[in-house]
């Protein structure tokens, strides 16, 4: 579902290789586990999918479709919950909901149904008609959650969806994850947690300086590597510098 | 290096982005393309720079004729502070109250005074800045035209620093003192933007006022001679409402070695301290309080299913929604508001007092003369710029792209076509520059009574124009929109992209009036000539249009935030 394919890119005029020829494939209904060290290249990476960033080399397909060339239709179908929560502060949490259905087009009826629902279970209800301005920080990245999960897209790309969130809205994000790929969807995400990720993963890539280190489920991770302790020990001895 | 110091070093490089700049130019090696562009606005201003020191050079040669020359002295220490209490206004509200860096700086052990002193500084070097082409020109010609004295030359920066202190400080007293009381309870930005309008009442209120006192047409033939006749006779006339003034200019003339001129500095520098210990010892006690409220959560309310339920849309088109999000962020977002919104509504008011208060022989009565002048195609000529002017110097389109600020990434990943998303933004823009047309065409119709032929021909010339610059504008904001900004008073008024955008449309107007006159010069008949222009003006629009909406297909995608 996901492809990326030799993909790099570079800031600061090539000064800086952000990602360096990434290659990594993602099928339906898997989790992947994206992790690394700070300035590894993870949102760089996350970004080319989604289409923020564009790569300066390489190719990212989303379900076949090239995401530069057929830009619209892999926006259609992916749902991008970001590291930081920056969005409209202005407008009512319920507007910011309501304009995420209308640019993808949910109908009413699915609209109320899952907004309803996932307010519900993020404890969002009442708060969802005052300004975004006045949430706190996890608050905010439950009513980013709650638009991606209304949308429902085919492929979900996370970027350290559980920062700052409390345990229960944690767990209720993580069950979500499973459910959408049992049904056939896609998950690409990224987190610092290595406990999560090593429950929840299907498979995991570990990138370090923009290269990709690692890739594979658990078991194959832990016979690349001496220390087979825990992933994170893996993740330790393949990312030293 | 102490707190205070740190922490105006702190704000005075985020405001001005140095070591942004910086890292842009060495580090990253981008935007070295800006630095020819630079110097070349810096040039280009040359020109005019020397006419206005002609000009200056001029008006002293004829005061000094009269024995008044001090009186330039008391004319560009009244039109700095001016400036500064009007402009000064708007930027002390954004900088003291809508910085985003505020919460930061809160939990900080820092006092409140050096807060906002640090804010304080920075809106100080920005008015050094802004006057430096209009009052640094007056007191230098004064210097060499003077002859001698090198005294002047000392004290001359020594005003220039102090010159700023009492307005900025006394707008920063009402500022304060106005936040802390309106701060209160669910609806602050309503209070906010009603204060900030009270503000503007009470600033246009003290601008007529003091150019009224500068006039000097209320006097008769023998008040005049008598003016004339004393050594501070103008100096007084000017500067009679604003004390101030009238002390610098004798300290300037005079020197600080005689009795007059210390006593001058010491009533100028006297109030410039007292006025900044008075907004020091009220940021102590009230900036917090009219700071904390800002970022307060008002309290969640407990809600029915019912009730929640109707805030649910069962669904609209895309440009729709994205039209719906663009005026809800500029409404709501004060700043915004006022700049956009209640400008293009205010503009037309503010001009057309402007105009009817103006006296005989100047620009103004000149405008409004040639608005109502006998001849239809030189009316409808300037009717259809004032027109123009007034729906698109708002800086709405030009700031379009910029406002969105760092949640610009939500524009890049919802599957909604750029084209669409530039069709909603222009949407919107015209939306409020139709606003400005409508209040235009009303002070026109309302208070100078033009005749509807008059308004109904310039309108037919002006939708079209404004819907063409819109999106000239539009391409302006988008070519290099300022997405990484703190204070939304950056995003829109501070904004290199609305100065240059404003830049290229005048340049637009002047090719266009040309036009007009040379299409009436050719023998057609009027109708025609308005026939014709208005079609231009279609063809262009459509043009321009098509255009952006192109541009805005590759630039989109390369747009990184």
């Amino acid at each position: 579902m996901i492809e990326i394919d030799h993909v790099s890119k570079s800031y600061n005029k090539g000064a800086v290789r952000a990602v360096d020829d990434l290659t990594l494939t993602v099928p339906p209904g898997e989790i992947f586990g994206f992790l690394g060290p700070n300035g590894a290249g993870k949102t760089t990476t996350i970004k080319m999918i989604v289409g923020i960033l564009k790569p300066d080399a390489g190719t990212i397909r989303i379900a076949g479709l090239d995401n530069g060339a057929e830009a619209l239709r892999c926006k259609a179908m992916t749902a991008y919950v970001p590291d930081e929560p920056e969005i409209y502060e202005r407008l009512k949490g319920i507007e910011y909901l309501n304009f995420m259905g209308d640019v993808y087009g949910v109908s009413g009826g699915e609209r109320r149904n899952r907004i309803e629902h996932w307010l519900q279970a993020f404890e969002l209800s009442r708060a969802v008609a005052d300004p975004i301005q006045t949430y706190s920080h996890g608050m905010r990245q439950k009513i980013i959650l709650t638009a991606a999960l209304m949308v429902k897209p085919k492929v979900f790309v996370l970027d350290e969806p559980m920062v700052g969130l409390d345990p229960r809205s944690s767990h209720l994000l993580k069950e979500a994850m499973r459910e959408h790929c049992d049904g056939g969807g896609t998950l690409f995400f990224s987190t610092h947690i290595m406990e999560v990720a090593e429950r929840l993963c299907d498979r995991i890539a570990i990138i370090h300086k923009g290269r990709l280190a690692a890739c594979g489920t658990m078991a194959e991770l832990r016979d690349q590597a001496k220390d087979k302790a825990s992933l994170e020990n893996i993740f330790l001895e393949l990312t030293e510098t | 290096m102490s707190p205070t110091a740190a922490l105006i070093k702190a704000a005075l490089n985020s405001n001005f982005g140095w070591s942004i700049v910086r890292h842009r130019l060495f580090v990253q090696k981008r935007d070295r393309w800006m630095v020819p562009l630079v110097a070349l606005g810096v040039v280009g201003v040359v020109p005019t720079l020397v006419l206005y020191v002609r000009l200056l050079g001029d008006v002293f040669d004829m005061l000094n004729s009269l024995g008044q020359e001090k009186a330039l002295l008391t004319l560009a220490v009244l039109a700095g502070q001016l400036m500064i209490l009007v402009f000064g206004l708007f930027y002390l509200i954004a900088t003291f109250y809508f910085s985003r860096d505020l919460e930061y700086l809160i939990a900080l052990p820092l006092k409140p005074s050096q807060i906002l002193l640090s804010k304080f500084a920075v809106v100080l070097i920005n008015e050094y800045l802004t006057m430096a082409p209009f009052i640094l020109p007056a007191l230098i010609v004064y210097g060499f035209k003077r002859h001698g004295d090198p005294g002047y030359w000392l004290i001359m920066p020594l005003t220039y620093i102090l010159l700023p202190v009492i307005p900025l400080t006394a707008a920063g007293l009402v500022v304060v003192g106005m936040m802390r009381l309106v701060n209160v309870g669910r609806k602050k930005d309503l209070l906010i933007i009603s204060g900030s309008l009270v503000l503007i009442a009470a600033a246009l209120f003290l601008q007529f006022g003091l150019s009224r006192a500068a006039g000097t047409s209320d006097l008769d033939t023998q008040q005049i001679m008598s003016m004339i006749a004393s050594p501070d006779g103008l100096v007084q006339t000017i500067g009679r409402r604003f004390p101030p003034a009238i002390w610098a200019t004798r300290f300037l003339h005079d020197g600080l070695m005689t009795a007059s001129g210390l006593s001058a500095f010491a009533l100028f520098s006297g109030l410039s301290i007292l006025l900044f210990g008075g907004l020091m010892a009220g940021a102590q006690r009230l900036f917090f309080g009219g700071l904390v409220g800002l970022s307060e959560r008002s309290g969640v309310r407990v809600r029915g299913g019912k009730a929640l339920a109707i805030k649910f849309s069962s669904g609209c088109h895309p440009v729709r929604a994205i039209f719906l999000r663009e005026v809800r962020l500029m409404n709501r977002t004060p700043i915004f508001l006022l700049n956009g919104v209640l400008g293009v509504l205010l503009i037309p008011i503010v001009l057309a007092l402007t105009l009817s208060s103006s006296k005989q022989g100047t620009d103004s009565a000149d405008i409004l003369r040639l608005m109502t002048s006998a001849k239809p195609a030189t009316g409808i000529l300037v009717t259809t710029m004032f027109m123009i002017v007034c729906a698109t110097l708002s800086g709405v389109a030009s700031s379009s792209f910029s406002r969105e600020g760092r949640k610009f990434w939500i524009s890049k990943v919802i599957p909604v076509g750029y084209r669409q998303q530039v069709s909603a933004k222009f949407l919107h823009s015209s939306a409020i520059a139709l606003l400005g047309i409508g209040s235009a065409v009303a002070v026109l119709a309302l208070r100078f009574h033009l005749g509807a032929w008059q308004w109904l021909s310039s309108l037919a010339l002006a939708l079209p124009v404004t819907a063409f610059i819109t999106s000239l504008n539009l391409a302006v904001d988008l070519a290099r929109p300022l997405l990484d900004w703190i204070s939304p008073q950056k995003a829109m008024k501070q904004n290199l992209n609305v100065l240059i955008a404003m830049l290229f449309d005048l340049g637009f107007l002047f090719l266009y009036g040309l036009a007009f006159v040379a299409l009436g010069k050719s023998g057609l008949s009027l109708g025609a000539v308005i026939g014709i222009m208005a079609t231009f003006g279609v063809g262009l629009a459509c043009l321009a249009f098509t255009l952006v909406s192109q541009f805005a297909l590759r630039r989109y995608p390369s747009i990184e935030t």
